[in-house]
């Protein structure tokens, strides 16, 4: 790292917040850092296999179409502890808190944050609230610490066990939390029609697996840094390329008309609530069988595999029309849409 | 026969002299934008402005002097004169699209409005977030092609571009003067399916 301050792109879940995250973080923690750098982290407490994982959410506005930063705290965090092949049980609620918040907000973010624990089966067992003055902080910034429990008798998913070969499959359209966040700040027009995706996922993860157990090998939620960011991470970190099928990857219609006219891809765009699976292909259909019948995966599709990387090969190829290759580079800073 | 409205965006002073290349930019289109207005405000078509304002606290504004700022009371935010009329309609909003956080849309369902005509500055985000905005509310959506700017000409083409793409008709002005007085006329009408 060569800056000497923290920059806004540091938070950005690219390239530079990984090296934030690894050379100031992690070598300054030394031997005091357990964690997998994974969404949680497996940990074995008297027999038993917890995983665990953090989250701060800070949103501009704090109230869009499809939840608030409430609901956002909630399923951020529970979704981490289910990709983790986590059941998600319980949750700590940290609120910084601007001076003149009104409680009106605050009772409408409680509210959803009950909902969405309600359901996603998580109770809030902690809390903490603390209160910044006036200007000191935009409104209202939540942290969430999750704890889940390893239930199933199947290998839990992990970056380790991506190989040669597997299937990727999404379980629903890409680019919708992060056009809804872009339109409802700036008011472009598609605040109603395309709505964010926050959704706790741990039930729809649960069917998955009941229906192919240790088929799937890896699951990551897309959220900072879009699909294209984070499989640029994983593909990376295992060495491996992924070719993606450009025609088939789900976009919504109004999404991709938002992203041209920002001049922004939807692939590198947050959601809340879509997964990438890697399954091994035999169980490739059975998966999206299982996904297709919930409540969350009703479009889910198969977009890529995993191959291996040939020397000076791209992480990440997108393959559109007639074959037309395009590399899907890794997110570096922000997603910065052409506004006037 | 459509019931037409012409909407102009952010014809105003902070606008229109944001830098010198944006002067030059209004400074060619304006004059064919003002015969515009006049003509079809003679054809009884109202006209109604979107002037944006932005709410007091705004921090991008702050380091701004007087006469760039979009905030009431500023210099920067009062429209050009040579482009309201009395008969017209000012209908403040706070964002890019004219329908954000504003009454506009209940005021063309008051003119029952069909047909919306979209000028002004500039073409790419606040003529085009407009044009989409109304496009998803049902409206039939015409632009022309020399009603709008852009400082630069590749926003702008790439601006109709987008917009004759997905949501709009670009047509130029004389082409909508024409259709304006044909008796009976009708605007050709995109739909979700184009």
């Amino acid at each position: 790292m060569t800056e000497a301050n923290v920059l806004l792109d540091h938070g950005s879940g690219g390239l530079l917040s990984n090296q934030l995250i690894e050379n100031v973080i992690v070598a300054g923690l030394g031997d005091a850092h357990a964690g997998s750098l994974e969404d949680s982290t497996l940990l074995q407490l008297s027999g038993t296999t917890v995983a665990m994982t953090t989250d701060s959410f800070i949103v501009e506005p704090i109230f869009f179409s499809g939840g608030d930063i409430g609901k956002l705290a909630v399923c951020g965090t529970v979704n981490d502890l289910a990709v983790s092949g986590a059941t998600p049980r319980f949750l700590t609620l940290a609120l910084v808190l601007e001076e003149g918040f009104p409680l009106e907000d605050l009772r409408r973010v409680i509210d959803s944050i009950r909902e969405a624990a309600t359901e996603a089966g998580v109770r809030v067992v902690a809390g903490d609230t603390k209160v910044l003055g006036k200007g000191d902080l935009d409104r209202i910034v939540i942290n969430t610490t999750g704890l889940g429990v390893v239930e199933h008798a199947v290998a839990p998913p992990t970056l380790k066990r991506i190989a040669i070969g597997d299937r990727i499959v999404v379980s629903g359209p890409v680019g919708n939390h992060g056009v809804q966040i872009l339109s409802r700040r700036e008011g472009l027009g598609f605040e109603a029609s395309v709505v964010s995706d926050c959704a706790p996922l741990g039930e729809m993860i649960r069917l998955a697996r009941n229906a192919v157990g240790d088929a799937i090998h890896c699951m990551r939620d897309l959220t900072r840094g879009g699909l294209a960011g984070i499989l640029n991470e994983i593909a990376s970190n295992r060495g491996v390329s992924i070719d993606l099928d450009g025609q088939v990857i789900p976009v919504q219609h109004e999404t991709r008309m938002a992203c041209s006219m920002l001049g922004i891809s939807p692939m590198y765009l947050a959601n809340e609530g879509c997964v990438a699976f890697f399954v091994r292909p035999d169980a490739c259909e059975q998966l999206l069988v299982a996904l297709l019948d919930t409540k969350y995966g009703k479009g889910a599709v198969q977009i890529g595999t995993v191959v291996d990387r040939k020397e000076g090969a791209a992480p990440v190829v997108e393959f559109g029309a007639g074959g037309k290759r395009s590399v899907l580079g890794p997110l570096v800073g922000r997603v910065l849409p052409r506004l006037c | 026969m459509n019931r037409v409205v012409v909407l102009t965006s952010d014809l105003q002073y902070a606008a229109a002299n944001k830098h010198e290349a944006r002067r030059q930019a209004v400074g060619r289109f304006l004059p064919r934008l003002t015969r515009f207005l006049n003509s079809v405000r003679a054809k009884a078509v109202p006209v109604i402005h979107l002037q944006l304002v932005i709410p007091p606290g705004d921090r991008r504004s702050a380091a701004l002097p007087d006469e760039l700022r979009f905030q009431r009371g500023s210099a920067g935010v009062r429209m050009l004169e040579e482009v309201v009329e009395p008969s017209d309609i000012i209908i403040e909003k706070p964002k890019d699209s004219g329908f954000f956080q504003t009454n506009l849309d209940e005021t063309l369902r008051l003119m029952e409005a069909d047909t919306l005509i979209l000028t002004g500055m500039q073409a790419q985000i606040c003529i085009q977030t407009t044009a989409a905005d109304a496009f998803f509310r049902g409206y039939n959506v015409i632009v022309p092609s020399d009603g709008v700017v852009s400082t630069l000409e590749e926003s702008m083409q790439r601006a109709l571009d987008w917009m004759a793409d997905y949501c709009a008709t670009v047509m130029t002005c004389d082409e909508i003067e024409a259709a304006l007085e044909k008796p009976g006329f009708g605007f050709p009408r995109r739909s979700a399916n184009d």
